[in-house]
């Protein structure tokens, strides 16, 4: 923290700001600004990677296995050579002769690029079919003739861990096994004692199900060579272009300043585009050979069933308490499937991401947790979808757990929560597995949302409807989470070695307006807005007078992108940190215009005005600043106004909120209806309520696709049979109710401006209270567990093992005596 | 190209007499042919709902359609919308409810819905929440949870309505040369979408839902 305080020392009020400002009517922090970026989204002028259109563009369809586990004997291009307009077809061996032929994952495996020798799982990339337009393409893939051995597949993470197993990754010298990776955290030893000598423990196996975070937009490349300048741009839906870069120029052996990252307007990330996938790399190799602009744009099945998957954690979580609710130890054991690479997508030394800050919200001396990983034939991955790094799996695993304790004392399970939170005082906290939580008031933002949810009352409702059999019985759900978000610092979180900063650079103009440049990339969350209310909050000048630029690496400032709520708690700062850069350069420049010395002018945040101490009348605006700077600089600095700041955070920020879900069960159907979902979240300070809220709907409506809807599976021969939106089904709008939401302030205290990431909390935070309010719903009969997704059929088995389920045959031959024979049943 | 067919379509009220193979997707033919780039794709199977267009006046997914089966027919995307009447020479109003309301994010789903709102408004100027929901919901939003985007299209209802009563207090039905009240609707039982068991039509239209057996997806 004292490096902290240094830091900002050239701020006069460089710590955090309390919620107190309003924007001061120039759209800084904490007014809701109309988002900037909207204009071009709503006339149909957005510019994604599919909009983009070059003369003599090329297109690339990609020949993928059906097939999960074989190996490759023979690959014919001839006939898919012969068709009219075909130019060239790809297979491993061509990649070879660049040195292409493999690619490392995130988590320094080795993936590739197009099939070597063996399909790892289905709808890997075997071939590359390059043609004059996107259906000449596909025409040419169909006639690719693969010949393959097809060999037996295992798609399940225990089942391929077993000694006859087949082995998948034979590419790995002396692999024996489909093992992929152990690790543990906590202290076993002190762990085992606790459960011991606890008055009471419980248990309970849960599996987070393979999810996939399945933007609107797929992902795609534009790879455009220029022999000219011998440079290569790729156009390309990235959420992280500037370590995309590096790894471009890793990989190809192109010189980094020859390459060029650009992501355009980007459909929608969640996760899903922080890896390199072989697209990309196929689309950027063709055209460096072919000197010909090469798209690449994925179908809707080609993303689900080959880009990178979220979660598939298969859980034992266990609680040790006294009789009174007071928790001891918490212990975990899980099952990790990476599929067919390890290309997890997290910081390198996190192998199981931030998933050991599992304790959550509560004081709990003494945790452990181990892992298992797990190669199954099915598509690679492990991304952190709308979440940082495994924090989801933690926090539903902690929060489903503290529900199955509340029971098995038949304790409130608000009441058990308020037993064990973290105190307001305890800040910084230092947790049983290591983290240091910043700040946090858990109980104010319980008690706000239980007063927002009529708890009580719901409660009441609840036993009217057990005492009385109602067909439809009610459940309430809790979930009072703690995120970490905001990675790094860059000495512990690193992605490919290099340190997790981001960074800002500001060039006010000579007539007052400013552009600013982020190292890190918006895909729906209004970055353009939101950082320019940061420096206009910093600088006393209006949010119309600034741009925000990011997404090209030739003109932005290195970052690593955004994911993991990061882009707030670290870009964000290094806008505010370089803002007052500027600030006390201004203040030269407002002593020259204004003839007095520079340690008297004062910058007053109400004004957006440097003046005269004492003398408010003498005083100057930016504008007039940016004006001297460049017309009338004094000769103690240079000319300009310009400052850039690479910010590497001392800390992660901890956002916190508290969700409560009440639904309806049905208890002959075994639907679930929402009744009422209110969500109090805290961010610390807030920027733009408006798209803090934004962002908070969203997630929460991802989390209800989580708890309710969403699965890819797969069958025994390897087939995904989830695998298009015909099968994983998101949410639509019948299904997601309105949420009320609401908030608290508790500011990071080591963040310049006292904010922390939000649009992650909700998808994090959301599905444990889904699932423990339906549960809740039944828990009175003894239910203590329902499955992701809770589907009707899931529920329905659950209330029929509860006994609680009505019959509905009885219901069904009513109707049909009501109905005339002909009409068939729809919804 | 070796087999292609001369069609007409009539985007946005511009005659437009272009070369394609009959197996082209309409969608392709709008982004590609006449490079208007603001139709999106999201799945391929008609799910997403990002390529909704309207033709003569109904909402369509234009990539369950090939764009010779849209031959001579009018069609409307998100980039005629200022050209509206009701737009007046600035933002149509489901477009500004959308930036007031933060009816969008990332964006990409935003055609797709202006046009699923504007074929609900077109018929029900005064729609409940309960309608306005049915009627986006073939369109996915991954990014709003689609609460904001329910307030946009309340918006835009109470917009139009304004609007109708500066201009003399008649409803703005439509007033769009695309929808037209002698241009084919889709229930006078010449509509087809080509695609078997699917009329990529609005869910809005009971008319419509009954002539396709009901089903929608």
């Amino acid at each position: 923290m004292s490096s902290d305080s240094e830091r900002f020392a050239e701020a006069e009020d460089g710590g955090p700001q309390p919620e107190k400002h309003c924007g001061h009517g120039r759209g800084g922090m904490g007014e809701d600004v109309k988002r900037k970026e909207d204009q071009r989204f709503i006339t149909g002028r957005g510019n994604y990677v599919d909009d983009i259109k070059k003369p003599d563009m090329l297109h690339c369809e990609i020949v993928r296995s059906p097939h999960a586990h074989a190996r490759i004997e023979n690959i014919d291009k001839s006939r898919a050579l012969d068709v009219d307009g075909v130019v060239a077809v790809l297979t491993a061996d061509d990649l070879r002769e660049y040195d292409l032929a493999t690619m490392p994952t995130l988590m320094a495996d080795t993936q590739d690029v197009l099939v070597n020798d063996k399909v790892k799982f289905q709808s890997q990339e075997v071939a590359a079919v390059i043609a004059t337009d996107r259906y000449t393409a596909k025409d040419g893939a169909q006639k690719v003739v693969v010949d393959y051995d097809v060999l037996e597949p295992v798609v399940d993470a225990e089942a391929s861990l077993e000694d006859d197993a087949p082995l998948i990754r034979d590419d790995i010298e002396d692999k024996e096994d489909n093992h992929c990776l152990d690790w543990e955290t906590g202290d076993e030893e002190a762990t085992a004692e606790a459960f011991e000598e606890a008055d009471v423990t419980v248990t309970e196996d849960m599996l987070y199900q393979r999810l996939h975070p399945a933007p609107i937009e797929t992902c795609g490349a534009v790879g455009d060579y220029d022999p000219g300048k011998d440079k290569l741009t790729v156009h390309m839906t990235s959420q992280a272009p500037h370590i995309h870069r590096t790894l471009f120029a890793q990989v190809s052996g192109i010189p980094e300043h020859k390459i060029r990252i650009v992501s355009p307007d980007v459909g929608g990330g969640f996760g899903n585009k922080v890896p390199i996938y072989p697209g990309y790399v196929v689309a950027a190799a063709a055209s460096y050979v072919l000197e010909q602009p090469v798209k690449w744009v994925e179908e809707r099945s080609e993303n689900i069933q080959s880009t990178g998957f979220a979660r598939d954690y298969d859980m034992t979580g266990e609680l040790a308490a006294t009789d009174d609710g007071e928790i001891l130890a918490v212990r975990t054991d899980v099952l990790a499937d990476h599929g067919a690479y390890n290309a997890v997508a997290q910081p390198s030394k996190f192998p199981a991401g931030f998933f050991n800050i599992f304790t959550g919200s509560y004081d709990i001396d003494t945790a452990y947790g181990s892992l298992t990983a797990a190669y199954t034939n099915t598509a690679p991955g492990g991304v952190a979808y709308r979440c940082s790094f495994r924090v989801t799996e933690a926090v539903y695993l902690i929060e489903r757990m503290v529900k199955v304790l509340a029971d098995e004392l038949g304790m409130d399970p608000a009441e058990i929560r308020r037993k064990n939170f973290i105190q307001p005082e305890q800040f910084p906290y230092e947790s049983s597995t290591g983290w240091n939580y910043d700040s946090g008031d858990y109980e104010g933002a319980l008690d706000k949302a239980l007063e927002m949810a009529d708890y009580d009352h719901y409660r009441e409702e609840q036993q009217r409807r057990i005492d009385e059999d109602a067909d439809k019985l009610l459940g309430i759900g809790i979930s009072s989470f703690t995120e970490v978000v905001g990675a790094g610092p860059g000495k512990t979180c690193d992605i490919a070695g290099v340190e997790m900063f981001d960074s800002a650079e500001i060039r006010v103009h000579p007539t007052g307006n400013a552009t600013v440049r982020v190292g890190v990339q918006t895909q729906g969350q209004g970055h353009e807005t939101t950082f320019a209310q940061i420096v206009a909050e910093e600088l006393g000048m209006d949010v119309e007078d600034i741009t925000v630029e990011h997404g090209d690496t030739d003109t932005d400032p290195y970052g690593l992108g955004t994911y993991g709520s990061r882009s707030t708690p670290v870009a964000g700062a290094a806008a505010a940190v370089a803002s007052r850069k500027v600030r006390e350069k201004a203040k030269a420049i407002a002593a020259n215009e204004l003839e007095a010395a520079e340690e008297d002018i004062t910058w007053d945040r109400e004004s957006g005005e440097f003046h005269v101490a004492g003398a408010p009348d003498r005083s100057v605006t930016i504008t007039e600043i940016a004006a001297g700077a460049y017309m009338n600089h004094p000769s103690s600095e240079e000319p300009g106004l310009e400052a850039v700041n690479y910010y590497d955070p001392p800390e992660m920020t901890y956002p916190f909120g508290s969700y409560i879900v009440i639904v309806e069960v049905d208890r002959e159907t075994g639907e679930v209806e929402f009744e009422k979902f209110v969500a109090v979240d805290d961010c610390g300070n807030r920027i733009n309520p408006m798209i803090i809220e934004g962002q908070i709907h969203g997630g929460l409506a991802q989390g209800i696709g989580t708890a309710m809807l969403e699965h890819v599976t797969f069958d025994d021969n390897g087939n995904v049979t989830g695998g298009d939106f015909m099968n994983y089904l998101l949410p639509t709008s019948m299904e997601i109710p309105n949420f009320e939401t609401g908030h608290t302030v508790t500011p990071s205290p080591h963040h310049p401006i006292g904010a922390k990431g939000v649009g992650e909390s909700p998808t994090v935070g959301s599905p444990p209270a889904i699932v423990n309010a339906v549960v809740d719903a039944m828990s009175h009969a003894g239910i203590t567990h329902v499955e992701m997704p809770m589907t009707p059929d899931t529920v329905w088995a659950k209330l029929d093992e509860a006994g609680l389920a009505t019959d509905p045959a009885d219901s069904i031959s009513l109707e049909f005596e009501d109905q005339s024979s002909d009409t068939t049943a729809d919804d | 190209m070796t087999n292609t067919r001369e069609i007409t379509l009539t985007v946005n009220g511009t005659e437009h007499t272009i070369d394609v193979e009959p197996r082209q997707l309409l969608v392709h033919a709008i982004r590609e042919e006449l490079d208007m780039t603001g139709t999106h794709i999201g799945c391929d199977t008609g799910n997403c709902g990002a390529c909704t267009v309207l033709k003569d006046g109904e909402p369509i997914k234009s990539c369950l359609m090939f764009a010779t089966q849209a031959d001579g027919s009018e069609l409307m995307t998100v980039e005629g919308m200022e050209d509206l009447p009701e737009a007046r020479g600035d933002l149509h109003p489901l477009q500004e409810g959308f930036r007031e309301e933060h009816g969008l994010q990332c964006g990409y789903c935003t055609p797709g819905m202006l046009m699923s709102g504007k074929a609900l408004l077109d018929e029900n100027p005064d729609p409940s929440e309960e309608e306005i929901r049915e009627a986006i919901s073939g369109n996915l939003c991954r990014c709003t949870g689609y609460q904001n985007i329910v307030r946009s299209i309340e918006y835009a209802a109470e917009e139009l309505e304004e609007v109708a009563a500066a201009d003399g207090g008649t409803t703005v039905a439509s007033g769009t040369d695309t929808s037209s009240a002698d241009a084919p609707s889709a229930f006078d039982s010449e509509f087809d979408c080509g695609v078997e068991n699917c009329c990529g039509g609005p869910t809005t239209d009971r008319n419509h839902d009954a002539d396709t057996g009901g089903e929608h997806k």
